[in-house]
């Protein structure tokens, strides 16, 4: 794959629940080493975006082309708080196939969870617990990753390790959407931030030469415009 | 084919580890077994009715109710931390998934079941040597149909607020047929009649069975969807 061939791209995605839309027309490209936040008041549809974009929600209209693996953080961990952190990653890798089985051991050691790796999930802090769901869902080696709030929650340690395994997966050429409200934090690993209100993705600009409170700015005036 | 036969396992493999840890259903299944044995066995008045007229009722009463605890959970696993979005992220085909949880709530039912039947035949002193590889026969063509339905049930209601309601609220009317069916069956196995008089009902069962299982494989997918 030419290295300037977008990996995830939607087409005038709509979705509706119901007669509500939530998503209205957005279209978006992400191609290898892309790094886009998604900023947006509550309710502006960034999870629904992220889950249709995932092959969670269907579109009710417009298209999505995924070209590689799709890995996903969301809200909630996905995991089993009955097992252990080895057997969750271990049950996930029989799941994504051969490939992934052998990257357990090495996922819980990249998310500082090795001595812990016995322990039941239902018994982790909310920072590991996260630190858990992201190497879940890196268990594929995915081409792109779509994450839902994941410093939420995490105290600095944690976001710190978190976010230098986000740096190192978009240096490898990773794409990576990141819906968040810690535009700050994020700065440092994200290459464009995308504004979502009301369904509708109004613009998708890059962060490069812009400081946070050029960025926060921006925000609020495409926020009022809408 | 392979593939999606080791994410069944998996599935399987797992939900039966989680149970085995926190025994929940297992145990509420089994009190609740004994318990209803032991009312219907008391509430009989044993010098106007024979053991033999109520034990097929009291038999497939206890097996059907218990197994409604263990099926209500069955999916209660997967909404805990939306875990089933991580399965659903991963390349395996929903009729894997659906065989995965199917295969579980057999071996769980089964579990039940077989934990039952010696206090069945304690409580109600039933001469069952000769009958007994049919009346396993019977459970077993009778277990598969109902906890078909009810995996694919339970996976429908699991997001409804009150699934715990909904469940024996829908399912009961499918259990309809291959109950009474197993109850003709298990009657006539316990009159020691001939096998002969027990054909006409297997076969209704081994319908019910194909026709439960085969609608309920294609109809899952629909049940994984917002």
């Amino acid at each position: 794959m030419p290295p300037t061939e977008p990996v995830l791209a939607a087409r005038e995605v709509t979705r509706r629940f119901g007669h509500r839309r939530v998503l209205s027309g957005v279209s978006l490209e992400l191609k290898p080493g892309d790094a886009l936040l998604l900023v947006g008041p509550n309710g502006a549809g960034k999870t629904t975006l992220l889950r249709v974009l995932a092959g969670l929600l269907r579109a009710s209209a417009g298209r999505i082309e995924r070209r590689g693996r799709v890995g996903m953080v969301g809200h909630a961990s996905m995991l089993y708080d009955a097992l252990t952190a080895r057997e969750n990653l271990r049950f996930f890798a029989r799941l994504h196939g051969e490939r992934s089985r052998g990257r357990v051991d090495q996922l819980l050691e990249r998310m500082g969870l090795s001595a812990r790796a016995d322990e039941r999930v239902g018994a982790f802090s909310r920072g590991m617990t996260q630190r858990l769901a992201i190497a879940r869902a890196l268990l594929p080696d995915p081409d792109i990753l779509l994450l839902d709030e994941p410093l939420t929650g995490l105290d600095d340690a944690s976001s710190e390790q978190v976010l230098a395994v986000l740096g190192e997966l978009r240096a490898r050429g990773r794409a990576l959407m990141i819906a968040s409200h810690q535009l700050a934090e994020l700065m440092g690993v994200v290459t464009a931030i995308g504004f979502l209100t009301h369904g509708e993705l109004r613009a998708v600009e890059p962060t490069a030469g812009r400081d946070v409170a050029a960025i926060t700015a921006r925000y609020r005036e495409v926020t009022r415009r809408a | 084919m392979r593939d999606a036969l080791r994410a069944a396992w998996a599935i399987a493999g797992k939900d039966l580890a989680i149970e085995w840890r926190t025994k929940t259903a297992l145990v509420s299944s089994v009190a609740f077994a004994v318990l209803v044995l032991a009312v219907l066995y008391f509430a009989r008045d044993p010098t106007a009715v024979g053991a033999v007229d109520v034990a097929p009722g009291a038999l497939w009463v206890t097996f059907t109710f218990a197994a409604m605890i263990g099926l209500n959970r069955a999916f209660l696993l997967e909404r805990e931390n939306q875990a089933m979005d991580g399965i659903r992220l991963a390349p395996v085909s929903p009729q894997a998934v659906f065989f995965g949880k199917l295969a579980a709530n057999l071996v769980f039912v089964g579990t039940v079941e077989l934990v039952s039947l010696p206090l069945f035949i304690l409580f109600y002193d039933v001469p069952i040597v000769r009958g007994l590889p049919a009346l396993l026969g019977i459970t077993a063509m009778a277990t598969v149909a109902f906890v078909a339905v009810g995996t694919l049930l339970s996976s429908m209601v699991v997001r409804t607020r009150f699934a715990e309601l909904m469940l024996p609220l829908l399912l009961l009317p499918f259990l309809v047929p291959p109950v009474v069916g197993a109850v003709q069956a298990t009657a006539r196995i316990l009159a020691d009649r001939p096998l002969s008089e027990v054909q006409g009902w297997l076969k209704l069962l081994a319908a019910f069975d194909i026709v439960f299982v085969t609608i309920s494989t294609f109809l899952f997918e629909a049940t994984l969807e917002e």
